[in-house]
């Protein structure tokens, strides 16, 4: 056993809080209030080659494996969830579904810009009436000669507002359901057939694209099929299990910056006569907090290791996010108690991390989703295949 | 034992429920946006008798009894929670103190106006550096002749962007001194407004005090008898806030439950799963046993009980349910109850508010620790 | 064109608390930094090298525990970067100047030699002008800017009215202010790879022995520390009041007994 982080990932984690110090934080409040996607922030961090951070340095990144992803999440969503989930859907799931299953021409051709920054990913999986149950899902592909033609539309898709390149998930064949009869397609978003609906108005967030898309006679090449045809589903869950495990990075992020305030918060304010810090009532929460947060971290990197000396790591991945989730929402909800009004106003940084620390319950399969992922893996080594 | 409304009150409830549903809701979401509370829901909200809701029919109030005033802030939280705490400020915290502590002169001057929605009221209590910590307060009351000159600053002060009448408390010779300083007076300047996680529609301000000069006979009760005017009125506030909570986590389940009847995942409506119907059933179990503790306190009120202990007992709870069951709920819409468009986020953000507005949690779970150990001769301090 | 650049390190000051209160420095984080100044100087040279293709070599300013920032430096872009090795050896600027003298001329000569102003832990900024008077080169201090322009050096410094452009004949010594100008970030990829020690960057850092350098009686310092104290507690101020012109009689009264002695 061996728990000290690398020489490389110690620089990355240094060069990474600079970036975000300089490039990130000065920007966090305003595009939360103003509701404002940072492009121009993705595309310096993008130039710092961060965005490619664990894709190979032959496809333009950086090579740093899935434990230099999760230092990335982890510091960015400190200072930021906005930025973080945009970096995330970029990286883990957009560009992530083409680095696990594209052909090598593929990669070439649309990994590598991704992994530059020189372009956006988004990841189209969800529809109104399909999230996590994918077998639900409407959107249709019809082979016509060398092309496929995609009529349909996707739902809350992060990065869909200004995403260069997306996944999409469509029906091929829909006798044959969720396996065999779904596709996953890359298509580029000024291709004619692509349409930007709208842009949702989220409770959190708020520097995120999330957005309604529409296809209509959408035609994308036979050659951008991602991985074989009828195999989309398998392939967007597989991007799915290491996006849960960043998320979960991300949430150690959140939860980093709820102790932090917290404490800095509880040994300056005096109640009483005396400083927060020596009420029990305050020293108690921080003790559960900082708990929970490192028992966090030591999932979350411990899956990183999983995936990077090719173990599996579906089942810790689920978990990373479901604890990870958890543990953020309480920490920020006890450091928002801790500083009682001020916690409560938009003029501090608390307000925004409560707000957007609720979509970690939901987006990428709800904790709920990760419960029957969870349940359904313990009970398959029993031999039982239980219904969701 | 009687757990039963008596006829006036379901009658009454009904008639708040159908304005609630028709006059409020409708606007609840544009006014959260805009972060204001307009006129014209206030003076629908005062026809309909709600800003003098407990006050005598002499000054054109209502009358009502604590448990129909309950409610009253219940049905009008369902809708919009920001406008129950504007109502709630306005009736518990500043026009029942009046009718409570106030010269004839002061309720002639004073009630009919606030019955009838003409002039709303502000509490002017919380300091920079008195929270919930009251005792420390700073800001000073000299008396000059007849007058008495107020200064200080004063934080979190409810209504403040829309009130025509502050309650202002303030140190004066002989302890906390209460007074009546309205809002043209010279000297008294309503500042910043806080922006805020929930409740956006209500109004929290910083209010000014320089050289602000009122009548002594502007004081409201004795002279330092302030401080029991303020707990009073945050004993009444307590109760109020708690059937605020009552109210939007009823209005969450309500929601939810019907968004699960109709939202389809594995083939099925998601209320026939069990993670959906563990969540909307441990939230009714709680909102059912928040409901008879926010009408007990109530009750106990119009028997004209203290109910100090009672009052943050149920605060205290409210606001713990009131997050739970709209965290829940939240989890039930999943994405759509992220969505501003959406009427579960901001009953969300609204809900968690109460945990923090009208004295934190840890103040009232003090308050009832304190009791609890008095009556074993133990003097928790602060 | 060959460019040094001397770098020092610095503990990297996001990872320290001052309590004023209790009067002590709380190390959260112990991380070092490339000195701001040095870094600043790092960037005017990757600047010059951007426009005239020359090679960058960074050298150490002083005693280093580890290669760390040399490799900081190599990640950000710089060719080379030399780590002086030796079991323990003490430094001062003296001691210094030679080994880098003698590092300089193994390395085949220099045009130009970049460095910070000052440092932010000691506020020392003896080194460039030593090393100027040591090669006997030109020197440009406190700049805020340098490029090569023609066999020359040509950088801008503020003096006090203004902002000045001097110049001097190669090869000089230039220092650069901290916040001259904004330091760029290393490179990803580089980054990985000379912490990794993989591809052609692990190749760049190289590691010479002090005593093949200069010979031991080269490494005796002029300076030696003997300990570290507080200045001594500000003497109280007094609060003069009354009316303005009393006050102002009064606070030159003040001044001129103060100044007296």
């Amino acid at each position: 056993m061996d728990f000290t982080l690398s020489p490389e990932h110690q620089a990355l984690r240094r060069m990474i809080r600079e970036v975000v110090q300089n490039e990130v934080a000065p920007l966090a409040a305003e595009i939360d209030r103003h509701h404002i996607v940072p492009i121009e922030t993705m595309r310096k961090i993008g130039a710092t080659g961060l965005l490619g951070v664990c894709f190979p340095q032959k496809y333009g990144g950086m090579g740093a494996g899935e434990m230099g992803y999760c230092i990335l999440m982890e510091e960015v969503n400190k200072v930021c969830t906005s930025t973080g989930t945009n970096v995330g859907a970029h990286i883990g799931i957009g560009a992530m579904a083409i680095y696990l299953d594209g052909n090598e021409e593929q990669k070439r051709k649309y990994l590598t810009p991704l992994a530059r920054g020189e372009k956006f990913a988004a990841f189209g999986l969800t529809e109104s009436g399909a999230g996590s149950d994918a077998a639900a899902i409407r959107t249709r592909a019809v082979r016509e000669g060398d092309s496929w033609i995609l009529d349909g539309g996707k739902v809350f898709i992060t990065n869909g507002g200004y995403a260069d390149t997306i996944t999409i998930l469509a029906v091929t064949d829909p006798t044959l359901g969720a396996r065999g009869g779904i596709t996953a397609f890359i298509a580029e978003t000024d291709w004619k057939g692509f349409k930007v609906a709208r842009e949702e108005d989220k409770m959190g967030i708020r520097g995120t694209s999330t957005a309604e898309l529409v296809f209509e006679e959408l035609r994308v090449p036979h050659e951008n099929v991602l991985g074989k045809v009828g195999e989309g589903f398998i392939i967007f869950m597989k991007s799915l299990d290491m996006g849960r495990l960043t998320l979960g990075a991300a949430c150690i992020g959140g939860s980093e910056m709820a102790v932090d305030s917290a404490v800095r918060w509880a040994k300056t304010r005096q109640q009483y006569g005396e400083e927060l810090a020596h009420k029990q009532s305050v020293q108690w929460k921080i003790a559960n907090m900082a708990t929970e947060l490192e028992a966090l971290r030591s999932l979350v990197y411990r899956t990183a290791w999983l995936v990077d000396t090719g173990q599996p790591f579906s089942q810790l991945a689920a978990m990373c996010k479901l604890y990870g989730s958890e543990v953020a929402s309480r920490a920020i909800d006890m450091a928002l108690q801790i500083h009682g009004g001020l916690g409560f106003t938009r003029d501090f940084p608390l307000e925004r991390g409560f707000r957007d620390a609720r979509i970690g319950e939901i987006y990428e399969g709800t904790s709920e989703v990760q419960k029957i992922v969870i349940a359904n893996n313990i009970f398959r080594e029993h031999g039982v295949r239980v219904r969701p | 034992m009687e757990f039963a409304l008596n006829e006036e009150q379901r009658m009454f409830q009904n008639m708040f429920r159908d304005f609630a549903a028709k006059d409020i809701a409708p606007h609840a979401e544009e006014i959260d946006h805009e972060e204001t509370m307009p006129a014209s829901i206030l003076s629908k909200a005062a026809n309909q008798g709600f800003l003098g809701a407990t006050l005598p029919e002499e000054v054109f109030g209502a009358a009502l009894d604590g448990v129909s005033y309950a409610l009253m802030i219940e049905e009008v939280a369902r809708a919009c929670v920001s406008l129950s705490v504007v109502t709630a400020a306005h009736v518990s915290m500043v026009a029942m103190s009046i009718l409570e502590a106030g010269s004839d002169a002061q309720k002639a001057e004073w009630l009919e106006a606030m019955s009838a929605g003409e002039v709303i009221g502000a509490f002017a209590l919380t300091e920079p550096d008195a929270g919930s910590d009251a005792q420390s307060l700073q800001t000073r009351a000299v008396v000059d002749g007849d007058e008495v000159v107020l200064g200080g600053v004063k934080t979190w002060v409810t209504n403040g962007g829309i009130a025509g009448l502050f309650l202002v408390f303030a140190r004066g010779a002989e302890g906390i001194d209460a007074y009546l300083v309205p809002q043209d007076t010279p000297g008294l300047t309503v500042g910043y407004r806080e922006p805020t996680l929930g409740l956006r529609s209500a109004s929290f301000n910083t209010v000014y005090l320089e050289g602000c000069r009122v009548p002594l006979t502007n004081r409201l009760g004795q002279a330092g008898g302030g401080w029991d005017i303020a707990r009073r009125a945050q004993d009444r506030m307590a109760v109020a806030l708690a059937a605020a909570g009552l109210g939007v986590a009823t209005d969450a389940i309500a929601v939810a439950s019907k968004y699960a009847t109709e939202r389809i995942q594995f083939d099925v409506a998601i209320a026939h799963k069990q993670a959906i119907q563990e969540f909307v059933a441990n939230a009714y179990i709680e909102t059912e046993a928040l409901r008879y503790l926010v009408y007990r306190a109530a009750w106990l009120s119009d028997q004209g009980q203290s109910v100090s202990v009672e009052a943050s007992t149920v605060k205290a709870f409210a606001a713990r349910v009131a997050r739970n069951v709209t965290n829940m709920m939240v989890q039930v819409m999943g994405g759509y109850g992220f969505m501003e468009d959406y009427p579960m986020a901001r009953k969300y953000r609204d809900a968690r508010s109460l945990g923090i507005i009208g004295g934190p949690t840890e103040v009232h779970q003090l308050r009832v620790a304190q009791k609890i150990f008095a009556d074993l001769d133990v003097e928790i301090k602060l | 064109m060959r460019i040094i650049v001397i770098l020092g390190r610095v503990l990297d000051p996001a990872g320290i608390t001052i309590n004023q209160r209790a009067g002590r420095i709380f190390v959260n984080r112990e991380e070092y930094v490339i000195q701001p100044a040095d870094r600043c100087a790092l960037e005017v040279a990757l600047r010059i090298k951007d426009a005239t293709a020359a090679e960058v070599v960074v050298l150490p300013r002083g005693p280093l525990p580890d290669d760390d920032i040399l490799r900081q430096a190599l990640a950000i872009g710089a060719d080379r970067a030399v780590y002086f090795t030796r079991e323990r050896f003490k430094a001062d600027e003296a001691v210094m100047v030679r080994l880098l003298e003698a590092a300089i001329d193994r390395l085949g000569g220099a045009d130009l030699v970049l460095t910070g102003a000052t440092t932010l832990d000691s506020g020392q900024g003896q080194l460039g002008p030593r090393m100027a008077a040591a090669l006997d080169w030109p020197q440009i201090l406190d700049a805020w800017q340098a490029e090569v322009v023609d066999g020359a050096v040509q950088a801008v410094r503020q003096d006090g009215t203004g902002y000045v452009t001097v110049e001097a004949a190669l090869p000089a010594v230039v220092t650069v202010v901290p916040g001259a100008v904004k330091p760029r970030y290393p490179d990803g990829v580089r980054l990985v790879n000379i912490y990794k020690n993989v591809g052609e960057i692990a190749a760049a850092l190289e590691r010479w022995e002090v005593t093949d350098l200069v010979g031991v009686d080269m490494l005796v310092p002029l300076v030696e520390r003997r300990g570290q104290d507080f200045p001594p507690p500000r003497e109280r101020g007094v609060r003069l009041s009354g009316a303005p012109d009393e006050v102002a009689v009064a606070a030159a009264q003040a001044l001129q007994k103060r100044m007296n002695g």
